[in-house]
């Protein structure tokens, strides 16, 4: 009997309160006497909800189709084609959000901030991808993200670029990542949509500024192959991990590399790894040594890169509104002569004390000192692996595409003479 | 070779892009620098149309605070403000000061010379010897009066807070509300952003109410019907612009109009019916900011504007008859 009273009260209460909710107005509507008639209150409508699932739905079946076209079919005209269409949906008709590049910041924001919930279908966007990478190579690069399809457009030209540049340019992503988590964590900016290239483009309404980022980085992508996705997307980094352990990543020969070395040069990205055979034992000793040395010096540069992000972390907390207010109010004498800058007239004229505020700031300094050192130490941790990656060079017979780089674009395949289940020589 | 020179290029292309975030990113964003809803009053300020008016040396009432100027019926020029009244000479001569509790916020003088004076929330009336004849309150509690207008028999007293115009007679008697809004006799009432609405009678003792935020000036008839108006938004000299204008205004022996602006300050001087004849004072003439330029006819076609922001009665000589 009880609970069938508690479970009545609360129907009841269900029932009413959307009713009450919507009756409170906190300001009178002011009355207009030039005959403008207030427009009725627009609420959310449920198809922007139901959009948003849409959005899921397609994200998952142009991820299976992506997958099916590339392990399954290995047709790079499929992909071409998904691609196109994904840069028509998620590009031009959704106009670039969500992103699950983006989404980055509302996960880690969700996480750090108690306040902030991320939407279902904004996690789903950030999650199915990886587990679509970590299953099966990075599918979604290859035809979902209007990004890659984006720039492949004019990737004319590509230059091939050595292990080393590769490798130092790659190592932006990280910094990027880190950055960007750093910012959302500490509820300071989402960078990655601040920097966002292409959305503006997407929705036509980028400012110059960002109309003419976009432009140089297309221009740059014209010989460096999709410039955003390989050095600067920070969801690539997160890709680039799970596609390393990829359960079934896509192969350039469908049967048995025969060596034919006509896939050598043809991916754009320097996505291919080269067969590793000769054995050099001077060489071989000699790498050993590095290596080991390097293994040494990697937690010094875990720690250097600790100590560097504390000493950086005044720096990096400027970029916070907050923070970048109180400095402003501490270096501008008030002045009858000089126009306020409209921040601060803005915050003088919320009645808050400027003691709240530089309490306020002293919080998220300290939030940043030791944000900062993690992301120090993070960077230096790459920095370390990626030396050690690049002086290691593991044994390899075949021409393989690299697990974490490679995009499974399938381009490779069609220059592959290999016939499925028999050479054709 | 030329591979390498290309990889190059796109390289620094690449690294410059990469630079420039970073350097955004850290330098702070453009906005802090700038203010974005800076309305850019500082183009629209300049005007290239020669006034058809010059400036002679301004007068200086004693007062520290003034807020509102008219002339008498004996060609004296009365300025009240915190606390006050001066009665000046067109010379600049104070002739007269009187003190009073308060701040006035308008005036005018009545035929017989009595002084009808707007003190916020109410009307007093003094003699110019600095008697005090009597004081009364509109019925309408929050009550801005910001402009009086007087005859022999009839006083009209705008108020900003309640939008409306009263008339009273001169023992303080209620006579009629004027604009207020009425559909069934098509009045559409007054729109009255900020506390500038003023009053004036014309020589043929017609009631002119500035709508400030339609930018009109509005003809009235003794039972408050809407006779006719003129003016329009515009930020050429020929209209009214900014937020709420004309702020002030007053009316010529010939009935033209004179007209101040705040926000772009200008005075201008337009025919009767409203055409635009000639501009009195361009925007570079007051300091930036300035509000409140109430007005005075003077003799010999002099226009004198009250200067609150320099605490000055500025004075203006037409250059040739129009
Ligand atoms: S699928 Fe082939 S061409 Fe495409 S990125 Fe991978 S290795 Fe390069």
């Amino acid at each position: 009997m009880r609970r069938k009273q508690v479970i009545l009260f609360f129907l009841i209460i269900g029932w009413l309160s959307p009713p009450a909710v919507m009756a409170i107005q906190r300001f009178p509507k002011p009355e207009f006497e030039s005959g403008y008639v207030v427009p009725d209150a627009q609420l959310p409508l449920p198809r922007a909800e139901l959009l948003a699932w849409l959005d899921v739905t397609v994200l998952l079946l142009t991820l299976s189709l992506a997958t099916y076209l590339v392990l399954k079919r290995r047709s790079r005209m499929g992909v071409f084609l998904l691609s196109l269409f994904s840069l028509a949906y998620f590009g031009f008709y959704r106009q670039g959000c969500v992103c699950s590049i983006g989404a980055i910041q509302n996960v880690t924001m969700a996480l750090f901030s108690g306040s902030y919930t991320v939407p279902l279908t904004v996690l789903f966007f950030f999650l199915i991808p990886l587990v679509f990478t970590l299953l099966f190579g990075r599918t979604f690069c290859a035809a979902v993200c209007p990004f890659g399809t984006f720039q492949d457009l004019v990737s004319f030209r590509p230059v091939r670029m050595g292990a080393w540049l590769n490798a130092f340019l790659g190592m932006i992503p990280y910094l990027y990542l880190g950055l960007a988590v750093l910012f959302a964590a500490t509820t300071t900016e989402f960078i990655i949509c601040r920097y966002d290239p292409f959305v503006g483009i997407f929705r036509l309404n980028a400012s110059f500024g960002m109309f003419l980022f976009a432009g140089l980085l297309l221009v740059s992508g014209v010989f460096i192959a999709r410039p955003y996705c390989r050095f600067l997307c920070p969801y690539g980094v997160l890709l680039n991990w799970m596609s390393q352990f990829s359960w079934k990543h896509m192969t350039i020969t469908p049967a048995e590399c025969i060596q034919c070395r006509l896939c050598e040069n043809v991916c754009p990205y320097d996505a291919i790894d080269f067969p590793q055979t000769k054995k050099n034992p001077a060489g071989q000793r000699k790498q050993v040594n590095q290596l080991i040395l390097l293994s040494l010096l990697l937690p010094l540069l875990v720690l250097g890169g600790v100590w560097t992000g504390g000493k950086m972390h005044l720096t990096l907390a400027g970029v916070n509104s907050r923070v970048r207010l109180a400095r402003m109010i501490q270096a501008t004498p008030v002045s009858k002569d000089q126009p306020e800058i409209p921040e601060i007239t803005a915050f003088r004229s919320s009645g808050v004390q400027q003691q709240q505020l530089m309490t306020e700031v002293a919080t998220i300094e300290d939030d940043f000192l030791t944000g900062s050192r993690i992301f120090g130490g993070f960077v230096g941790l790459v920095f370390g692996i990626t030396l050690i990656r690049l002086i290691r060079t593991p044994y390899r017979t075949d021409y393989l595409p690299n697990r974490g780089t490679c995009f499974s674009c399938a381009k490779c395949m069609d220059y592959c003479p290999v016939l499925k289940d028999k050479t054709n020589n | 070779m030329k591979k390498k020179i290309i990889l190059v290029f796109a390289i620094i292309l690449f690294l410059a892009i990469v630079a420039w975030m970073f350097r955004d990113l850290f330098t702070g964003s453009p906005e802090l620098q700038k203010n974005p809803y800076d309305y850019g009053m500082k183009e629209l300020r300049q005007t290239d149309t020669v006034p058809a008016y010059k400036e002679v040396t301004p007068l200086k009432p004693a007062l520290t605070t003034i807020t509102s100027i008219a002339t008498g019926y004996d060609g004296k020029i009365y300025v009240a403000g915190k606390g006050g009244v001066d009665i000046l000479d067109i010379s600049g001569r104070i002739l007269k000061s009187f003190t009073f509790p308060g701040y006035a916020t308008c005036l005018t003088v009545m035929p017989d010379n009595t002084l009808v004076i707007g003190m916020g929330d109410h009307v007093e009336l003094w003699d110019p010897s600095g008697v005090q004849i009597s004081a009364w309150q509109p019925e309408d509690t929050t009550s801005v009066i910001t402009s009086v207008a007087a005859s022999q028999h009839k006083i009209f007293v705008a108020d900003a807070g309640n939008k409306i115009v009263y008339q009273y007679n001169e023992l303080g008697k209620l006579q009629a509300r004027i604009g207020e809004k009425d559909p069934s006799r098509k009045i559409p009432g007054f729109v009255i952003p900020s506390p500038y609405f003023d009053v004036g009678i014309s020589p043929a003792g017609e009631l002119w109410v500035a709508n400030t935020g339609r930018y009109k000036l509005e003809k009235y008839d003794n039972d408050g019907s809407l006779l006719t108006s003129w003016g329009e938004a515009s930020v050429t000299l020929e209209g009214f612009a900014g937020c709420c204008n004309p702020s002030h205004f007053t009316i010529l022996s010939d009935g033209s109009f004179v007209t101040s602006e705040k926000g772009i300050e200008r005075v201008k001087v337009y025919s009767p019916d409203g055409n635009f004849i000639a501009l009195v004072a361009r925007p570079e003439s007051f300091d930036e900011g300035t509000r409140g330029l109430d007005l005075a006819a003077g003799s010999n076609g002099r226009i004198l504007i009250l200067d609150p922001l320099r605490n000055q009665v500025r004075v203006f000589l037409p250059l040739k008859k129009h």
